[in-house]
């Protein structure tokens, strides 16, 4: 018998690290995914990119530091990161700053990568 | 069936409405929800911009009725719960936008 | 010694900044777990973890961490098990002080 294909899961992350929980929702299904060795993409786009920013420090407002949490996920096997090139370009960040090593992508590849996967989940 | 339904859940103004305008491959269908319904009026600029996305546009009945748009929304296809859920059987994925 | 207070109902120290070298004996003790210095290498190298990605890590970062900074001999599981035996990411970060690793599925 031959297993199953494994899905292949996109997670497109748009919203600010701490506007909202969505950046913690969208970790966790991250590594729930790696947990149960689920091929996992993540893709920043919009305000997601702004998780990307180097030098959060949340210490006083008492929260997870997503950008640390973010800095962990090549450990827990999970190394397809990818991030909407416009959207850093709106904000005018360095990638190479980053907390995880993101490949910037055009319109265009964008659109691809949604075709080469097949579960996406927006955040 | 390669097509990708979007669902669109935030007002014309917003982010993930460009983006998911930008992103979406033309033969996709975009399902508008909530604020998203506003994209939709008849001769603004937003309106404009779903017609040259090459998507399939369609409003949920119930939200445009609640936004007070139904009247002004020509030429998209209005549809509702069970035509969503039948929208979700003919696309092979399904992406949110908010 | 720190009270019974100062722990979770599953032994985990509530508040990061009580953890002493000392807390770390007490709750190995209750552990059944006496430590060496390899033991307390494993605890320096999970605090470091915690300060760097700010939370305990799984099984499967923590050994891939150990690999990165103590070389590949330690950074196996079978290694970790044989210090902290059952649940080492999870016994470890108890004893480090640190919050229950979370995605521990």
């Amino acid at each position: 018998m031959v297993a199953a294909a494994p899905k292949r899961l996109l997670l497109l992350i748009r919203h600010s690290p701490y506007g909202s929980s969505l950046a913690r929702a969208s970790l966790d299904v991250a590594l729930a995914a790696a947990a149960f060795d689920q091929p996992v993409t993540l893709l920043f786009a919009g305000d997601g990119v702004l998780q990307l920013l180097p030098e959060q420090d949340t210490h006083a407002r008492g929260v997870k530091n997503i950008g640390r949490l973010l800095a962990s996920l090549p450990l827990y096997g999970i190394e397809q990161v990818y991030v909407d090139a416009q959207a850093v370009a709106h904000y005018q960040f360095a990638l190479d700053t980053a907390p995880l090593k993101a490949v910037p992508l055009d319109s265009g590849q964008i659109s691809e990568m949604f075709r080469n996967h097949d579960q996406l989940l927006g955040f | 069936m390669n097509v990708i339904l979007h669902t669109l859940n935030a007002s014309p103004a917003s982010s993930a409405c460009s983006d998911c305008l930008r992103l979406l491959a033309s033969g996709d269908a975009l399902l508008l929800l909530g604020d998203g319904v506003y994209a939709a009026l008849a001769g603004s600029a937003d309106r404009a911009r779903l017609d040259a996305s090459g998507a399939a546009v369609y409003v949920l009945d119930t939200d445009a009725a609640a936004a007070g748009v139904l009247s002004r929304v020509d030429g998209v296809t209005i549809i509702d719960i069970d035509g969503f859920v039948a929208l979700t059987e003919q696309c092979s994925r399904q992406l949110a936008w908010y | 010694m720190l009270a019974p207070a100062a722990f979770d109902p599953e032994g985990f120290l509530r508040n990061l900044e009580d953890w002493t070298p000392d807390a770390a004996r007490q709750i190995a003790a209750a552990e059944q777990i006496t430590l060496t210095a390899a033991h307390w290498e494993i605890i320096e190298l999970l605090r470091d973890y915690y300060r760097e990605f700010d939370s305990s890590p799984a099984m499967r970062p923590l050994v891939k961490y150990c690999a990165a900074r103590l070389g590949a001999d330690k950074g196996r599981s079978i290694y970790l098990m044989s210090l902290f035996p059952g649940s080492p990411a999870k016994l470890g970060s108890k004893i480090a002080g640190l919050p229950k690793p979370d995605n521990c599925l």
